[in-house]
C-alpha cells in the first residue's frame, strides 16, 4: 500500500505524458469492451484507423509547433486543400514527374505558411486573425485553381467530352500499404514528419526558441532570441506539413478536391490539446500530440465500427474531449 | 503601421490589376441582346451547383439573344435576398433562383412575381404559389428507383451497406426513405448504415468499419457518388472491391458518370440540375407561352 502511494506521489505520475496515455488507454479499453463482434481485435481495424488519422496527424504536427509558440494556425485545412488541388493538377493534368510535383506542392505550402508567419511577426497581427485571413484566402485560391470542380482522372476535353487517364503511380503508391499489407504509406509519412518535428523541437536550437517564445515572448526577445525569424519558421513548417497532408489526401481520394480539409483545423487543434499541449504556449510536446492523435483516432473508430448514430456520436465526442482535457488539468 | 497600410494598398491594387488581366473577356457583349435573365445561385461551393450554372450557361449560349447574369449567394440567405432585390431593381426580364431555403426567400420571390417579372424556382422550393414555375427532381423517387434497381440486380436478396448523406438535410432523408420504400418486401437486408455527411473521406472511414465487421457485403448504396467512390476505395484497399457492387446518386459528368465509365460504380442515378430545362422554359415564358406550374425532372440511370 505504501508503495502504491509512493508511485502516486512521484513526479512522473502527474506528468502530462502519463495523463495523455491514461486517456488513450481508457479509450482503448472502451474499444476492447465494445469490440463490435471482434472487429476491434483485428489488426486491420487498427491499421485503417492509423491511415484515417494520418492526415489529421500531419496537420497536428505543425499545429503543435505553432501552439507552443503561443499562437494558433487556422489555415491548415485550407492549405491542405490548395496542396491537394495543385498536386492533382500537376500530376494528372500537367503530367509532371512526381518529384517535381511534390517539391512544387511543398513550396506552395511553405510559402502560404511563411506568409502567415510574416504577417504575424512583421506587422504584429494576432495569429488568430492572420491565419483566419489565410484560411479564407487559401480556400479561395484552391477553388480558383480548380475552377470549383474536383481535379480527377476524368479530364474534360475542349469539346466537353471526358477522357479518362490512368491514376498516376505516385497516387497509387501513397495510397498503398507496405510491410506485407500491415501499414499504410500515409502512416509512415505521418511518422516521418512526427520525427522531423520531434528533432526540431527537442534537439535543435529553434526548438528551444519555440518554447522560449511561448513561455515569455518579451523575455525571449530581450535575451537575444530572433523572435520574428523563429515565428516565420514555425508557421512555414506548419504550412509544409499541411502540404504533405494535402498530397496524402489527394492520393487517397485519387483526386484533388478544392473543399478538402474543410474544418480539419478544429480536429487538429483538438488532438494537440487533448495531448496536453497548453493553448497558452510554452508547454507541451510533439509526443503528447501523438497520444492525442491516437486518442481521437481510436474514439472515432470505435464509434464507427459500432455504427453509432451521428447524433450520439457528436454528443459522445464532445463529452470525451471534455473528460480528456479535465484529465490533463493540473491540480495545483 | 503607416508603412503596412501603404504595402497593403499596393498589394490590393496589384491583385485587382492582375485579376482584371487574367479575367477572360466575356463574349456576351454583343448588342443584339433581347432578354436579360438573372440567375441567383445559393452556393457555388458544391460541384453539383457549379454544374447547374454550367448547364444554364451552355444552354443559353445556344441562343444569341439572351444574356444570363450569374450571382452566387455563397450559402447566405440574406445575401441571396439582396441579390434578388438587385435583379428586381435592375429590371431583368426573367429571374431564375435556386434558393438556399424556403421561408426567408419566399417574400422576395413573391415581390418579383407581383412586379411582373417571371420567376423560375430551381431545385429547392419556396412556399406558396407566387412564382411562375418550379423545376426540380424528386429525391424520394430517385431513392425508390435505386432501391428497385438493387432488388432486381441482387435477385431479391442480399446484404447492403447504406452510406447516408446528412440525415438532417431533406435530400438525405428523401434518398433514405425512398430507398427503404423501394426495397420493401424483398429479402434485402441493411447490415450497416452510417452518416457520411456527403463527404468522401468520411465514407471511406465508415466503409472500412463495415468491412472489418462483415465478411459478406453484396452492395453499397451511397446517397451520393463521392460517397460510393470513397466506399470503393476502402474495399480496394482491403482487396474486396471485386465482391461488392457500388451504387451512387447524382451522376455528374466528372464524378458519377466518370466512375461508371471507369467501372468503379455499378450504377449512378442522375439527380438532374435542371439548368437546360430552366433556359428552355424561360424562353417559352418570354415568348408568351403558358408553362406548367410544376416540372418534375426525370432521372436517368447510368450503368456500364
Amino acid at each position: 500500500m505504501s508503495k502504491l502511494l509512493k508511485i502516486k506521489n512521484s513526479s512522473w505520475m502527474t506528468s502530462p505524458t502519463i495523463r495523455a496515455l491514461g486517456a488513450l488507454i481508457i479509450v482503448f479499453v472502451i474499444g476492447l469492451i465494445f469490440n463490435a463482434d471482434g472487429a476491434f481485435l483485428k489488426w486491420g481495424t487498427h491499421r485503417d484507423m492509423l491511415r484515417a488519422v494520418s492526415v489529421y496527424g500531419l496537420l497536428a504536427c505543425g499545429m503543435t509547433l505553432v501552439i507552443i509558440t503561443g499562437g494558433i494556425d487556422l489555415s491548415v485545412g485550407s492549405i491542405l486543400g490548395i496542396s491537394a488541388v495543385s498536386f492533382s493538377l500537376f500530376c494528372i493534368h500537367f503530367s509532371w514527374p512526381f518529384y517535381i510535383a511534390i517539391i512544387a506542392c511543398l513550396l506552395i505550402g511553405l510559402a502560404c505558411g511563411a506568409a502567415s508567419g510574416l504577417i504575424i511577426s512583421r506587422f504584429n497581427i494576432q495569429p488568430f486573425i492572420a491565419t483566419l485571413a489565410m484560411m479564407v484566402f487559401a480556400r479561395g485560391l484552391a477553388k480558383w485553381m480548380s475552377g470549383g470542380q474536383k481535379i480527377s482522372t476524368a479530364v474534360q476535353q475542349a469539346d466537353g467530352t471526358y477522357k479518362y487517364v490512368p491514376v498516376p503511380d505516385v497516387f497509387n503508391f501513397i495510397n498503398s500499404k507496405i510491410l506485407w499489407n500491415n501499414i499504410s504509406v500515409v502512416t509512415i509519412i505521418f511518422l516521418i514528419c512526427l520525427l522531423v518535428s520531434a528533432v526540431l523541437l527537442i534537439k535543435l536550437r529553434p526548438g528551444r526558441y519555440i518554447y522560449a517564445i511561448g513561455g515569455n515572448e518579451e523575455a525571449a526577445r530581450l535575451s537575444g532570441v530572433p523572435v520574428n525569424a523563429v515565428k516565420i519558421l514555425t508557421y512555414a513548417m506548419s504550412g509544409l506539413f499541411c502540404a504533405v497532408a494535402g498530397i496524402c489526401q489527394a492520393s487517397q481520394e485519387l483526386q484533388g478536391d478544392p473543399e478538402a480539409g474543410f474544418t480539419y483545423e478544429l480536429s487538429a487543434i483538438a488532438m494537440v490539446v487533448i495531448g496536453g499541449t497548453s493553448l497558452r504556449g510554452g508547454r507541451g510536446g510533439i509526443w503528447l500530440t501523438l497520444l492525442g492523435v491516437l486518442t481521437i483516432g481510436y474514439l472515432e473508430k470505435i464509434l464507427s465500427i459500432n455504427a453509432v448514430g451521428e447524433d450520439k456520436r457528436l454528443m459522445l465526442t464532445g463529452a470525451i474531449i471534455v473528460a480528456a482535457v479535465l484529465l490533463q488539468k493540473t491540480k495545483k | 503601421m503607416k508603412k503596412f497600410t501603404k504595402i497593403l494598398a499596393v498589394v490590393i491594387l496589384l491583385v485587382i490589376v492582375l485579376s482584371q488581366g487574367c479575367a477572360k473577356k466575356s463574349d456576351s457583349d454583343t448588342n443584339q441582346v433581347k432578354w436579360t435573365i438573372g440567375m441567383s445561385q445559393c452556393n457555388l461551393g458544391e460541384p453539383w451547383r457549379v454544374q447547374m450554372n454550367a448547364d444554364i450557361k451552355n444552354a443559353a449560349n445556344e441562343y444569341e439573344d439572351i444574356k444570363v447574369v450569374f450571382k452566387d449567394a455563397q450559402n447566405d440567405t440574406l445575401k441571396q435576398r439582396s441579390q434578388m432585390e438587385e435583379f428586381i431593381s435592375a429590371g431583368v426580364d426573367l429571374i431564375i433562383i435556386s434558393p438556399k431555403e424556403a421561408v426567408p426567400l419566399t417574400p422576395v420571390v413573391a415581390q418579383a412575381y407581383q412586379k411582373g417579372i417571371p420567376i423560375i424556382v430551381l431545385d429547392r422550393r419556396v412556399l406558396g404559389d407566387k412564382y411562375t414555375c418550379f423545376i426540380g427532381a424528386d429525391n424520394k423517387k430517385i431513392g425508390k428507383a435505386t432501391g428497385k434497381w438493387i432488388v432486381e440486380q441482387l435477385g431479391g436478396k442480399g446484404k447492403i451497406v447504406e452510406l447516408k448523406g446528412l440525415m438532417t438535410s431533406t435530400p438525405g432523408q428523401d434518398r433514405h426513405s425512398g430507398f427503404r420504400e423501394g426495397i420493401k418486401g424483398s429479402g434485402i437486408e441493411i447490415i450497416f448504415e452510417a452518416d457520411m455527411k456527403w463527404l468522401e473521406p468520411n465514407a471511406r472511414k465508415e466503409m472500412e468499419s463495415a468491412l472489418a465487421r462483415f465478411e459478406t457485403i453484396d452492395m453499397v448504396y451511397a446517397h451520393n457518388d463521392p460517397g460510393a467512390h470513397g466506399a470503393y476505395l476502402a474495399a480496394l484497399a482491403a482487396g474486396r472491391e471485386k465482391d461488392i457492387k457500388f451504387v451512387g446518386i447524382d451522376a455528374l459528368p466528372q464524378e458519377g458518370q466518370a466512375y461508371v465509365a471507369q467501372g468503379i460504380l455499378a450504377a449512378s442515378f442522375e439527380y438532374p440540375t435542371g439548368g437546360k430545362e430552366a433556359i428552355e422554359t424561360a424562353l417559352e415564358i418570354l415568348s408568351g407561352q403558358n408553362v406548367e406550374k410544376e416540372i418534375t425532372l426525370d432521372s436517368r440511370c447510368f450503368t456500364k
